[in-house]
């Protein structure tokens, strides 16, 4: 059986003096090595969330456990918990200060106490990791927004954190970093470090996730596999999002007799196309007529 | 400014030892004031655009446009000294206004441009060092001269932030552009408060943001970063040595 790293147990947390609540008798297990997609509208709570995870937001009541420890709010547990819970926040520009890529990475893991000589190894492993390289003399302002994501999360790892979280990892970039920021997450899950990304893209969750999550203002509404979520067309429209594209395409090759019922569920478009592929001739011709 | 920043980055001296250059420009600034002798001054602007040019790479155009913003600036504040109007020639110019003149010795004359080439050549030097060392060396040059943390924090986020605010203004300001904000004079100076208190409010809301993403990467108070360490050569140090004695020596020499 999986480990829980990390659990909330019915969080309240409101910005405004508990006039409304932005975490509403949230709870939520999280297993260690799992890769999570947080899903729901904009404003139901996932970056609240992200941030009392982190110890930035202090929950009004509810408990937060990290590896089944209740999480303390002094300097020093605040200090631990951080250094094993990384954030990388939506807007690169918001979590960005150092004027050069080099100062910014080096600067959480110096926060972390370790020596000038070690942090200058691990700066210049993650910077080659990254292929932040070619770009590492820049000053930060000067970055394109993929560049400046790409440093965003090699500020966090450079602190090697067990429970990695993205907040909306893929906004506002174009389709070319959207793509280099995916395959540095999908880089990151193989290495087994426990993943939670707030995403819209439900194509996105369905492929890449082990377990969705979907919050509705201020809790959980459902949680599960991607199928189990993206099946539930009413969980769906109450948090504004839609089915994957490749899931009703399948149940409809599956009510044609197209495509059997009892095959694992394609997780992208790619892989129902080559299933699509693979039939004998015979089959498309019939599925033709 | 952000002229000077972005063309420091392409200057080919951008990678040689930013303590050097720092004491290269801090010295040569030093002895051009103290002597205020216009050969020690043009023998300093002299080499520091052949070193920004030439060796730096920046193009001739820009610096010559660069420059133009503070000769104008200093030809002005020049001519105020040589303007001087009064009842009697005096023995450098004088040009008659009826009962008065207006006049200078030739003392006076000397003075202003021995004035206007001390400050033209302080101005070169520090072009020098702007066009050739990106802030964040700077910065960290000042970190070593053990600097007070708090001056070398601020700097470093009035620097990030300088360029996330312009950015910021310039995006609403096209904004409001696009929404005839700029339509005849009343309009833009509307527009202009309202983008001066939005940017005010966001700068704010940035601050804070920007204040728990350090939080959460177990900020303490203090900034610690790593800066780029780029060696010193020893043919550097000797030439910069060697540059100084010359203009300490020329300066001995008490020339004009």
């Amino acid at each position: 059986m999986s480990e829980t790293i990390l659990e909330a147990k019915h969080l309240y947390f409101s910005y405004d003096n508990d006039q409304t609540h932005s975490l509403n008798d949230f709870s939520l297990k999280i297993e260690k090595g799992k890769k999570i997609a947080v899903m729901g509208s904009n404003g139901s709570g996932k970056s609240t969330f992200f941030l009392c995870c982190n110890g930035i937001h202090r929950p009004s009541s509810g408990n937060l456990f990290f590896h089944g420890k209740e999480i303390g709010y002094s300097r020093r547990e605040l200090l631990e918990l951080r250094s094993n819970i990384g954030i990388v926040f939506q807007d690169p520009d918001n979590q960005l200060f150092s004027a050069s890529v080099y100062e910014e990475i080096s600067f959480g893991i110096l926060n972390l106490g370790v020596s000038k000589d070690t942090a200058r190894q691990a700066v210049s492993n993650i910077i080659s990791k990254l292929e932040i390289t070619p770009f590492q003399e820049k000053p930060t302002h000067a970055l394109s927004g993929g560049q400046k994501k790409q440093v965003a999360i090699a500020d966090i790892l450079v602190m090697q954190p067990e429970i990695l979280i993205l907040d909306e990892p893929a906004a506002s970039l174009d389709p070319k970093h959207t793509d280099i920021v995916r395959a540095l997450i999908d880089q990151l899950s193989d290495n087994d470090m426990t993943i939670l990304i707030a995403t819209h893209d439900a194509d996105y969750a369905f492929a890449w996730a082990d377990e969705v999550v979907l919050i509705h203002e201020g809790s959980v509404l459902k949680s599960g596999t991607p199928l189990d979520v993206f099946s539930d067309t009413e969980a769906l429209a109450r948090t504004n999002l839609r089915p994957p594209s490749v899931l009703p395409l399948f149940q409809t090759l599956c009510r044609k007799h197209i495509l059997s019922k009892e095959l694992p569920v394609p997780r992208t478009l790619t892989e129902l196309e080559q299933r699509l592929e693979a039939l004998p001739d015979d089959a498309k011709k019939a599925s033709s007529k | 400014m952000f002229e000077i920043d972005t063309l420091c980055y392409h200057s080919k001296l951008r990678e040689k030892n930013a303590e050097i250059k720092f004491a290269f420009t801090v010295l040569t600034l030093f002895i051009c004031v103290w002597n205020r002798s216009i050969v020690i001054a043009a023998i300093v602007f002299a080499t520091t655009g052949f070193l920004t040019v030439c060796v730096g790479g920046i193009p001739a155009a820009r610096y010559i446009r660069l420059l133009c913003i503070p000769f104008f600036f200093l030809l002005l504040s020049t001519l105020t000294v040589v303007i001087n109007f009064s009842k009697t020639p005096l023995s450098g110019y004088a040009i008659c206004l009826g009962t008065f003149y207006i006049t200078a010795g030739k003392d006076t004359i000397l003075f202003a441009v021995q004035i206007f080439c001390t400050a033209f050549g302080s101005v070169s030097c520090l072009y020098f060092l702007s066009l050739s060392t990106p802030m964040t060396d700077l910065i960290a040059v000042l970190e070593r001269l053990y600097c007070p943390s708090l001056f070398i924090e601020l700097m470093l986020l009035i620097y990030r932030f300088l360029f996330v605010l312009a950015e910021l203004a310039s995006s609403i300001s096209t904004a409001q552009k696009a929404r005839l904000g700029n339509r005849n004079f009343r309009t833009s100076f509307s527009s202009f408060g309202a983008l001066l208190s939005v940017l005010f409010i966001r700068a704010i809301q940035k601050s804070g943001r920007l204040y728990d993403a350090m939080e959460s990467r177990c900020y303490d108070g203090t900034i610690r970063v790593l800066h780029q360490q780029y060696p010193v050569k020893r043919k550097e140090l000797f030439l910069c040595i060697g540059y100084e004695l010359l203009l300490l020596y020329f300066s001995w020499k008490g020339l004009p």
